[in-house]
């Protein structure tokens, strides 16, 4: 029987019925509700999956110290601050909300629920029972980088993104640095969609991309549906996102870069029962795992696959960072001089693209 | 623009332009019967993962369609009943199919997500589509032809059939065509039916023609799109067809002008997004000015039809 | 073999009136338990969760009326509109600018605000309604363009105008890049009514809107008129009605309490205008309209109905895995039921004894 959450609630529904049998060892060992709140369905292959996908680890770690719920398609709004306030009052005393809208109502409704912990996904908002937390993604961004400066024919790649915040901006600047190490000509092109789940307008700004010389496409948004087109056309490739989408692009995933919450949640969820948690802003990568590049594509030859994960361990063990000047803008002004590291905040504030980068209007 | 470029512009142009025009097809039809329904969207999402169930489960591009075509029917046939048979308002019914097919095709797909089909081939072989100008003609998928087919049989239907003269007059007049012995509401059956079939395909034509996978939402507002292009081409098949290249064209050069760059990219996101609705509304009164084509909007539109007054 | 004829009565029964919403609800109830059980879901438990929590719960009430007050703010305008058959379905659109309009208000007295900046908001949300409302009205009588396609057009503009300012012109300076307004000055906010809830001013603010109308509608020469030209435009005429002063009427009535709607919502609940801004209410509030028939007191408790399968369903979410996807297929159900019982209210169902050789 796999532990999952339908089980759990079978597993409770029988606590209940047994009220004398059971009262004394489960009031002992009561487990922790933790719920989850999702922006978009479990079921979309990329952000809101890989969320998911930790949520299940946390169970499978934690076992009978944890229950998990979840609420999913919640929308940026008013919405998530009833969802919120219906997981505080029905027991969940861990909540994440792992989408950035959702800020301000995790603060207010925190406020209301001081005995509940509160952790909120790409947020920078933090109080006495809110903390933040988020994973290094330019990290794994910079090892795709360094696999297209190798393989791009055309030294062109596209960035498929939803909208221009920081987050995205990172990623997209973070590839091209490591792909301009290796093809100091390459240039990357973002294109903004303005919509996080719309496939079909993936697939067709990939076949824009690859139909004006492009042969390299990385995305921002869930799903595979770029690199699908990417397998369609024969292009050098792309790279998944958030998962391993190898079963829709056997030959196009060149990689993927794959997020792993799992850790964090059992981390967040053991302090929370130890009673050790505190308020911070967790943001971890490559190093902690958080970050994880998937399986290399068949397409990828050896000495790429050694230079990327040259690139990895650099950033595990320390020695590499790719945001380390000189780093000049998209002008060719010198933005970051020599030897200087830009800093978490510089980072998460991130409005201005690199050299390489073809801005958009 | 190299000849090349021009070419897969077409290509992609198509794509992005035949699901709206199936689904337009079939809501010009309702229209001209008198009938509007506004549940396309929803009618297009039971349609695209029934399609996408079809082809994952058999492997049956064809089947799928089909499939996908009956179970827009039976969506449609929802909206029918309500309207037609308890004449319920054709506003908030079609408002309510929208949020039934949207739930209802996420129900059934769940389980879905991550698996992957194959898109529908071409339907002529690919020896006859190897050079570039051949391709815009005979590259695409069966599909596509189908969308041209259907533009010709749904204008000869309208225009040249008693069955369309019919159709027209119920739209036109239903108290007169009662009057005279047509059944009102078998006729705006028929119709809605009909227009549930276009959805159903126009549906599939997400996991078969676009992008080979099931997404909850997956047709993401096209369903509206088509709505507003019967509009915009004043319940004509043929200025359907040149709106819905229009609007695809619109769809498609925004993402092509951002990958490639040029003047085009300066044009903000959000206005190339309203475009087809703002150019619906010129279109609109551009037509009333003339007042040549307002005629042509059914005058019944949306009116329930109570045969007993 | 039974049959049954429909035959239309000489005034809408009273009873079925009152009757049919409450058996739509039941039979959804129960046809829902019965076929979300047979596909394997815990089908009794789902229409608990969604139909009676959020009513025995009583933390769940505040949700009901802050998601309600939107919608019976809305569904009165509209239905005030469509009493006068005048078809505006871009109430969402009409909310939108609406909200917009009070957050220029809000960002432009950002720091120099006082006691005035929630009064100019909502007159800002008024006119912002009404203005958008006004451009099918103007189209329909100048022009005689259909007010259902315009309106409904213009709603999917504004969306992208919503998506445009909070991108570039009115972005948070302060906002780490993401596509939203800076947080409104206390000034711009509406204050809570109840202590301890979240209860704003926009509840009571419905209530009182609904109970206007519904006085205005039954005992005024405006109400007289917008049903007279609704009910029999002929007679209208004759009766020195004017056709296109009413629909100017209906659309900036419906248009303004939709902008009504979008300032309370952003001055309110949401604290900022961001993307995620429209939220259907407008579409939702059409729905609402005709279950509340077309009533402003009917639409008070269409309202709170609709609030408790959205509020219910999120229950059902958390307490027994429902997914999000089957309360959409819930609330569906509902309305199709509910449409279907509006039949009873205009027609008898009287039973037909075939007669043989009687051709159907």
């Amino acid at each position: 029987m796999t532990l999952n959450r339908r089980n759990l609630l079978k597993i409770g529904g029988a606590a209940a019925a047994l009220p004398l049998l059971g009262t004394k060892a489960f009031a002992q060992s009561e487990p922790l509700k933790v719920g989850f709140m999702y922006i978009g369905t479990i079921n979309d292959n990329g952000w809101n999956y890989a969320h998911n996908q930790g949520r299940l680890y946390l169970e499978e770690q934690l076992g009978d110290a944890v229950e998990t719920t979840y609420v999913e398609n919640v929308p940026e709004g008013p919405d998530s601050e009833r969802v919120l306030r219906e997981l505080a009052q029905s027991g969940h005393k861990l909540i994440f909300a792992t989408s950035f809208g959702y800020g301000d109502y995790v603060i207010k409704v925190a406020e209301q629920f001081p005995d509940v912990t509160f952790e909120h996904a790409t947020g920078y908002m933090r109080s006495a029972n809110v903390g933040t937390y988020n994973a290094r993604f330019h990290e794994g961004r910079a090892v795709c980088g360094t696999i297209a400066g190798h393989m791009s024919q055309t030294g062109k790649a596209g960035y498929i993104g939803s909208f221009p915040i920081p987050e995205v901006v990172m990623g997209i600047n973070s590839f091209v640095l490591a792909a301009r190490k290796i093809n100091p000509d390459f240039t990357i092109t973002p294109v903004y969609i303005s919509t996080w789940n719309d496939p079909a307008k993936e697939a067709d700004a990939a076949r824009a991309m690859i139909d004006q010389g492009i042969d390299i496409i990385a995305q921002h948004t869930d799903g595979p549906a770029a690199l699908q087109v990417a397998e369609e056309r024969g292009i050098v490739g792309g790279f998944g996102q958030g998962a391993d989408m190898s079963a829709f692009a056997p030959q196009a995933q060149l990689t993927s870069i794959i997020d792993n919450w799992g850790p964090h949640y059992v981390k967040t969820a053991q302090a929370v029962i130890d009673g050790t948690w505190e308020s911070k802003d967790s943001w971890p990568g490559l190093a902690e795992g958080e970050v994880q590049i998937g399986p290399y594509g068949p397409k990828v030859p050896e000495d790429v696959i050694a230079a990327a994960e040259a690139v990895k361990n650099g950033q595990i063990d320390g020695s590499f960072n790719i945001f380390t000047g000189p780093i000049n803008d998209h002008t060719g002004a010198e933005k970051v001089a020599a030897g200087v590291t830009l800093t978490d905040a510089e980072l998460l504030s991130m409005d201005w693209y690199v050299e390489g980068v073809i801005p958009p209007a | 623009m190299t000849l090349e470029l021009a070419i897969a512009i077409i290509v992609t142009v198509v794509g992005a332009s035949t699901p709206i025009l199936i689904a337009a097809l079939g809501e010009l039809v309702v229209e001209k019967s008198g009938v509007l329904n506004l549940g396309v969207e929803g009618m297009m999402l039971v349609g695209a993962i029934t399609g996408f169930v079809v082809v994952f489960t058999t492997g049956n591009h064809y089947l799928a369609i089909l499939l996908a075509a009956g179970a827009g029917v039976a969506t449609s046939m929802i909206f029918g009943f309500l309207t037609l048979s308890l004449s319920a308002n054709q506003t908030a019914t079609g408002l309510a199919l929208t949020i039934f097919g949207t739930g209802f095709s996420a129900l059934a797909g769940q389980g879905y997500s991550a698996r992957p089909v194959t898109l529908l081939g071409p339907l002529f072989p690919s020896e006859l589509a190897t050079h570039p100008i051949w391709r815009v003609l005979f590259g695409y998928s069966a599909l596509v032809y189908f969308s041209f087919a259907m533009v010709l049989a749904v204008w000869w239907f309208l225009k040249k059939t008693r069955a369309g003269l019919i159709l027209r007059a119920v739209g036109e007049n239903d108290h007169s065509a009662h009057s005279i012995g047509y059944s009102v509401v078998a006729v705006r059956y028929g119709a809605v039916a009909f227009g549930g079939a276009m959805a159903g395909i126009a549906g599939a034509c997400f996991p078969l023609l676009l992008t080979p996978q099931w997404a909850e939402r997956m047709t993401a507002g096209r369903g509206w799109i088509a709505v507003a292009l019967v509009v915009f081409a004043s319940w004509k098949p043929f200025r359907l067809l040149a709106g819905a290249y229009l609007f695809g064209l619109v769809m498609t050069m925004e993402l092509y002008a951002k990958a490639g760059g040029g003047p085009l990219s300066a044009i903000p996101a959000e206005l190339w997004a309203a475009m087809p609705y703002l150019a619906t509304v010129v279109v609109l009164v551009l037509i009333s000015i003339r007042r040549d084509a307002s005629s042509n909007a059914p005058a019944c539109l949306g009116r329930p039809f109570l045969p007993s007054n | 073999m039974m049959q049954f004829r429909l035959e239309k009565r000489r005034e809408p029964s009273r009873f079925m009136l009152y009757a049919t919403p409450v058996a739509a609800v039941a039979l959804t109830m129960i046809i829902g338990a019965v076929i979300f059980s047979v596909i394997g879901y815990d089908g009794i438990g789902a229409v608990r969760e969604i139909f009676l929590t959020p009513l025995t719960n009583s933390f769940k009430w505040q949700d009901l009326g802050v998601k309600a007050a939107p919608l019976i703010i809305i569904g009165v305008g509209l239905s005030i509109a469509y009493r006068a058959n005048v078809w505006n379905i871009g109430a969402e659109g009409q909310y939108i600018m609406g909200g917009l309009a009070a957050t220029w208000v809000a960002l432009a007295s950002h720091g120099a605000g006082g006691w005035w900046t929630l009064p100019a908001m909502m007159l800002a949300g008024m006119a912002g309604g009404a203005a958008y409302g006004a451009i099918p009205a103007l189209l329909k009588t100048r022009l005689n363009v259909n007010e259902i396609l315009t309106s409904l057009m213009l709603t999917y503009a504004s969306v992208q105008l919503i998506y445009y300012l909070v991108r570039a012109p009115w972005k948070d300076p302060m906002g780490m890049g993401f596509p939203q307004t800076r947080r409104f000055a206390s000034e711009a906010l509406l204050p809570n009514i109840f202590p301890g809830t979240i209860v704003h001013a926009g509840v009571p603010i419905a209530i009182i809107v609904a109970l206007i109308a519904w006085f205005i509608m039954s005992r005024s020469v405006f109400g007289y008129q917008m049903r007279v030209v609704g009910a029999a435009p002929h007679a209208a005429r004759y009766g020195g009605f004017s056709e296109n002063k009413t629909i100017w009427l209906a659309m900036l009535v419906s248009g303004g309490l939709a902008g009504l709607a979008g300032m309370l919502e952003v001055a309110g609940p949401f604290q900022r205008m961001v993307p995620g801004f429209p939220t259907n209410y407008g579409f939702t509030a059409i729905i609402v309209a005709f279950l509340g028939r077309l009533n402003p007191l009917g639409v008070i408790f269409a309202g709170i109905v609709m609030a408790i399968t959205f509020v219910g369903g999120e229950v059902a979410q958390t307490t027994i895995g429902l997914s999000n996807s089957a309360t959409g297929v819930f609330q569906a159900m509902m309305l199709f039921f509910l449409l279907a019982g509006d039949i009873l209210v205009r027609y008898r169902l009287k039973r037909v004894v075939p007669q043989v050789e009687a051709g159907a």
